[in-house]
């Protein structure tokens, strides 16, 4: 038995079930935009929820099912001018909670969500006034911990790596095309679009990186970056997934950032089993039928037993309960997915 | 004095709050520290990062557009609307 947690444009969904079976309930938030889950380092669920009329807010749940917000949700500093648009990301390092934001910021949390202080260092950086919005606006929607260090993706400016806790932040994207440099131009230090990031937590300086110009790779931290396109149909998409049970890698890919919908209609997560190296289609299960949607970087989840879940913006579930040997779409529609939390 | 002051649905619920509360203060922006006195969950949702009430978000008192400086009457009522926009 398993639960699935769907965020979407009009609320979330609770799935329980297995296999082809599943009970919906809901709309939890109804009338809000669901747009993260998390864990906070005590084991609660965390949703991020948004609304066009009442701004964010932040909702902590020990069962999934019955949910209470919190009072003090991330908040820029008035002296900023900035406006709280959209929580994009959770991080646990295990002792603190991370909050990824648009416009583009770091929060953090050390009471487990319920008040947040904003981390100058990377939102106040001295790159700051070189940040732009990309499609999806001005947000850093991706954070990784280990081994010391903290990663964060900002589109669309890039990956910035600390070494010492937070206090300073490096840009690490040396190898990754800028989204707008005109050709012979001298190489920006921020403007490249991240849209997903993976590594492995028993080396978390082996990365992966889905970004706007590609599928790429780092063995040093983000110091250096190689493309890893190898097999795949296109180098445009938003998830980049490692399996916690096989190490697994998978993506989505899109045709491209004019046309983000799968080649020719073939929803297909592509799975690559040598670090990179090379891709293929993950497993079977694939509708002949096309399907022309999308998948979005918080829309995948899985857990440690092998078992993926990944939503679409056009509002429907893929799941594999065997690492991506075999895929189900279950029946249930819902609204654009834009989280998934899935839990064993 | 005794205003009160009405939530739409779709912010009450989500909230975890009371539909309906009766609080004191002489003008609109009074009322609302009030109400955020005893619902600090809302302030938020009300107001945005300068204290301004939120662009897609009305106030009415006693029928009539208000700003946080609206004078409000001992029972005035304040009514809280999302307004028509989205899809």
């Amino acid at each position: 038995m398993k639960r699935i947690a769907v965020g979407t444009e009009k609320g979330a969904y609770l799935l329980t079930g297995a296999g082809s079976n599943w009970e919906v309930e809901g709309p939890l938030f109804p009338g809000w935009k669901v747009t993260a889950f998390g864990n906070a380092p005590d084991g609660s669920h965390l949703a991020a929820v948004g609304s066009n009329w009442f701004g964010v807010g932040i909702h902590r749940s020990e069962n999934l099912v019955d949910w209470s917000q919190t009072d003090n949700p991330p908040s820029w500093p008035e002296e900023t001018g900035r406006r709280m648009e959209q929580i994009w990301a959770f991080h646990d390092d295990g002792a603190r909670l991370w909050a990824g934001v648009a416009q583009a910021g770091l929060f953090t949390s050390d009471d487990g969500g319920f008040s947040w202080d904003p981390i100058e260092s990377l939102n106040e950086h001295r790159t700051r006034a070189d940040w732009h919005p990309g499609a999806g606006g001005l947000c850093a929607h991706r954070i990784l911990s280990g081994a010391g260090s903290i990663w964060v993706g900002v589109s669309a400016v890039g990956v910035f790596r600390s070494d010492d806790g937070g206090v300073t932040w490096v840009p690490k994207n040396d190898g990754i095309p800028a989204v707008d440099t005109a050709e012979g131009a001298e190489r920006p230090e921020v403007g490249y679009c991240v849209h997903g990031l993976a590594h492995d937590p028993a080396d978390p300086f082996t990365m992966w990186r889905q970004d706007h110009r590609g599928v790429f790779r780092s063995t040093d931290g983000g110091d250096n970056w190689e493309r890893i396109e190898n097999g795949l149909p296109a180098g445009f998409g938003f998830v980049i997934w490692r399996s916690p049970a096989s190490g697994r890698l998978l993506v989505v890919p899109l045709h491209s950032d004019e046309n983000r919908v799968p080649v020719d209609g073939k929803l297909r997560a592509y799975a690559s089993d040598d670090g990179g190296d090379s891709w293929q289609v993950a497993g079977d299960g694939w509708p002949d039928a096309a399907q022309f949607t999308g998948v979005l970087r918080g829309a995948f989840d899985g857990d440690e037993a092998g078992a993926f879940c990944f939503g679409t913006t056009g509002g429907k579930l893929w799941l594999t309960e065997d690492d991506g040997e075999t895929w189900t779409e279950l029946d249930p529609a819902f609204p654009r997915i834009a989280a998934i939390e899935l839990v064993g | 004095m005794s205003v009160t002051v009405r939530l739409p649905r779709v912010l009450s619920e989500t909230v975890g709050s009371a539909p309906r509360h009766v609080v004191t203060g002489g003008t609109l922006g009074e009322v609302l520290e009030t109400l955020f006195t005893a619902e600090p969950g809302l302030r938020n949702h009300l107001l945005d990062e300068a204290g301004v009430i939120r662009p897609h978000v009305l106030m009415f008192v006693d029928a009539d557009r208000a700003d946080i400086d609206t004078p409000v009457r001992p029972d005035s009522e304040v009514q809280v609307l999302q307004a028509v926009s989205g899809g």
